[in-house]
């Protein structure tokens, strides 16, 4: 029953959003982190990449369930992988263009910059919309209207 | 994401270290003995930064991040034609430290902006662990 719940509607795909913009933050630091050491190449992983292998997994569990409850499938692509309990690890690649400085770095500190505020922006909105969710349930569960 | 926090803070105290080294460099640019006093000019400083943390506290930290990988003393000098100081050489020459301040200043203001660039992803991470505590509340 509260498994149900818990697993119901949009939750589970925020829930993914949410974890997979946690573990994008710490490659982004790491691109900023790094803008001034020679040889390097900055990583990261796709966003567009993520929301397409979401909406294919959103996809699965509406064929298999309805779409109303049930956990997202585990998946695993060269990016991404999703993991049975929750968990994501990410691959990141590492993306080409932008010219080299004379340190052999190609670094882009504006879209770095760019990077990480929408990374906190596309944070902040899922965590809005999974509070939202939450006190959904929590009035549920108090029978409030 | 305390883990982004490590990775943030490496990059503080690499582009910290760096603008010390550049302020050393700045303020010695004229500095023509070494702390006991013999005529070895200053030597300038420069930072060398490789990636991942191995001080880091969380793993993450530890494969990602940056640190100091070194900090080498360039020995080369700039000779001066002043005859009259007590530390020309026999042909009048002295030995100045190679520091170009225009130089210096150039790099200070990219490890300003690389420190500020740090500092803003540092506060980003601060303010998704705020809204993160904003579920629990």
């Amino acid at each position: 029953m509260l498994a149900d719940l818990a697993s119901s509607g949009a939750i589970p795909s925020l829930e993914l959003s949410l974890r997979f913009a946690g573990e994008r933050q710490k490659l982004i630091a790491h691109n900023i982190a790094n803008a001034s050491t020679p040889d390097f190449r900055p990583l990261d992983v796709d966003p567009a990449h993520f929301a397409q292998t979401l909406r294919g997994l959103i996809d699965q569990r509406r064929s298999k369930t309805g779409g109303e409850h049930g956990i997202l499938p585990s998946h695993s692509s060269k990016q991404i992988r999703f993991g049975a309990d929750g968990r994501v690890t990410l691959n990141p690649r590492v993306p080409s263009g932008n010219i080299l400085f004379h340190d052999r770095n190609n670094r882009d500190m504006e879209r770095l910059m760019q990077d990480n505020a929408e990374n906190v922006a596309a944070y902040r909105l899922t965590a809005e919309l999974l509070r939202g969710r939450y006190e959904i349930l929590k009035s549920a569960i108090a029978e409030r209207a | 994401m305390y883990s982004s926090l490590d990775i943030s803070t490496s990059g503080l105290i690499a582009q910290r270290t760096r603008l010390e080294a550049i302020t050393a460099n700045i303020a010695n640019q004229a500095t023509l003995l070494d702390a006991q006093g013999r005529n070895i000019p200053f030597a300038r400083r420069v930072v060398h930064f490789a990636a991942g943390d191995p001080a880091a506290k969380s793993r993450d930290g530890r494969a990602l991040g940056v640190h100091v990988a070194s900090i080498d003393q360039v020995r080369s000098f700039q000779p001066r034609w002043e005859p009259e100081s007590e530390f020309a050489d026999a042909e009048g020459y002295v030995k100045y430290p190679d520091i170009n301040p225009a130089f210096e200043m150039m790099n200070m203001y990219d490890a300003q902006r690389a420190y500020e660039a740090n500092l803003a992803a540092a506060e980003a991470t601060k303010a998704m662990m705020a809204q993160s505590l904003r579920l629990l509340a």
